[in-house]
């Protein structure tokens, strides 16, 4: 089944589009990756599908539904993001026990475990919190609303090495008690990939590419040898490529090579080295515009 | 015991080490083999990541699906799996040493000698 669906959306501030004409769909069940540069949209993407914001064109459907404004959506969908706000007067107690309220699925007894785990103290307010404990709320908030689909906006903002670790592996321990669609946006996708099924990369508020984390890093290779011995790879997409010294390049293609093809590069001592996924992320959205290097050779 | 960083997919890194579970007789054939929950948790990666670990040994006939049940380890699994690893991972790396021999110079006699010495000091082990 299809938990979300989203046709040519498109959200524009005066002339600035900051989605354009977005086309996807997320299946049922799935834990997947929001991935971009600073503000190439993931975070009004994600209000969008939340209904938080309403799109300039294009349809949105979330369970089947325009999320909009509609009620089923925010009884089956929680959005978690450092901007979470909730009443001065309500300490973190009376905050679990308002979302236990409100949530049909909730799960106090996790809750409550988590809270301890944590170190959190039920008289404390939120916004006494510092940073780090207040994404760790959050988390605790999203995690045990267990809703149908669940939505991180940077989860993990603020909050320390071990407590991401944490995080991920509560993650991943709750989605193996209860699958449902999972959707996080996060800069440091090295330290939750093997968490995710796949990624969603978006860039200039346009779609790149949407893929299994399996498929994209076994589909991308890393090559260093001769330009003339890699030529064999020029009809795959080049995402990147840079000067060694002599006539040495390292080159990365995305697609599938032929066996005779793979045959052919060992032949010639061209050297294979996997691509971390934060680097083909990086150069899908460098590939239009360049690196930091282009930047200093126009210079000259 | 999953390195990130290598260039083995995660999934067949998991075929692998499920691979050497039944190797060293830890499951043994006839015996349910993990499920993609179990190991995901073990390993701390998504389920559908180890599914596809679990259907690399499913079409190479080393599992087989019992419905509602699981995945179930075949008589022929071990023999399979040694044949396989013999064939291809064994001559890979075979390669790899005769490829290196040739650009050092070490014949072929002194490669073998230097094989029968390992072996040797392995008995003593």
């Amino acid at each position: 089944m299809t938990a979300i669906e989203v046709n040519g959306l498109t959200k524009q501030y005066g002339e600035f589009k900051a989605l354009n004409s977005i086309q996807f769909s997320i299946e049922e069940n799935e834990i997947i990756g929001v991935i971009g540069r600073n503000g190439a949209g993931k975070s009004t993407l994600l209000k969008c599908l939340a209904g938080f914001y309403y799109p300039s064109s294009g349809e949105i459907r979330v369970l089947g539904e325009n999320p909009f404004d509609n009620l089923f959506v925010s009884e089956n969908l929680i959005f978690v993001d450092d901007q979470m706000s909730f009443s001065a007067e309500l300490t973190l107690e009376d905050i679990l026990h308002t979302a236990a309220q409100f949530y049909p699925n909730w799960n106090q007894a996790l809750a409550k475990r988590l809270f301890d785990y944590f170190s959190f103290r039920p008289e404390q307010t939120h916004e006494m919190l510092s940073k780090g404990k207040r994404s760790t709320f959050n988390m605790i908030i999203g995690l045990c609303a267990r809703t149908k689909i669940t939505i991180f906006d940077e989860p993990t903002t603020g909050m320390d090495y071990s407590v991401r670790k944490d995080f991920y592996r509560a993650l991943l321990k709750d989605y193996l008690q209860e699958p449902r669609t999972i959707i996080l946006s996060s800069h440091l996708l090295n330290e939750l990939e093997t968490v995710l099924e796949s990624i969603l990369l978006i860039d200039d508020g346009r779609f790149v590419i949407q893929e299994s984390i399996d498929q994209l890093k076994e589909t991308t290779y890393g090559l260093t040898g001769s330009v003339d011995h890699l030529r064999v790879t020029d009809e795959l997409q080049v995402l990147h490529e840079e000067k060694l010294t002599g006539d040495q390049v390292y080159r990365v293609v995305k697609g599938e090579l032929s066996a005779e093809k793979l045959d052919e590069l060992e032949r010639n001592h061209v050297q294979f080295s996997s691509v971390s996924i934060d680097d083909i992320c990086v150069y899908h959205t460098n590939a239009k515009r360049g690196g930091i290097d282009h930047v200093f050779e126009s210079e000259n | 015991m999953l390195d990130h960083s290598s260039s083995k997919p995660i999934y067949m890194q998991i075929a692998e080490w499920l691979e050497n579970e039944i190797l060293s007789e830890r499951i043994n054939p006839g015996e349910k083999i993990y499920s993609q929950y179990q190991l995901a948790d073990r390993f701390n990666i998504n389920p559908a990541t180890a599914a596809k670990g679990l259907n690399l040994l499913a079409e190479e006939e080393i599992v087989y699906k019992r419905r509602g049940l699981g995945m179930f380890v075949k008589d022929e699994a071990p023999t399979i799996i040694k044949n396989k690893r013999k064939n291809i991972t064994l001559n890979r790396m075979l390669r790899e040493i005769v490829k290196e021999a040739e650009y050092l110079d070490v014949s072929m006699d002194e490669l073998g000698d230097m094989l029968l010495k390992i072996h040797e000091e392995g008995e003593d082990r």
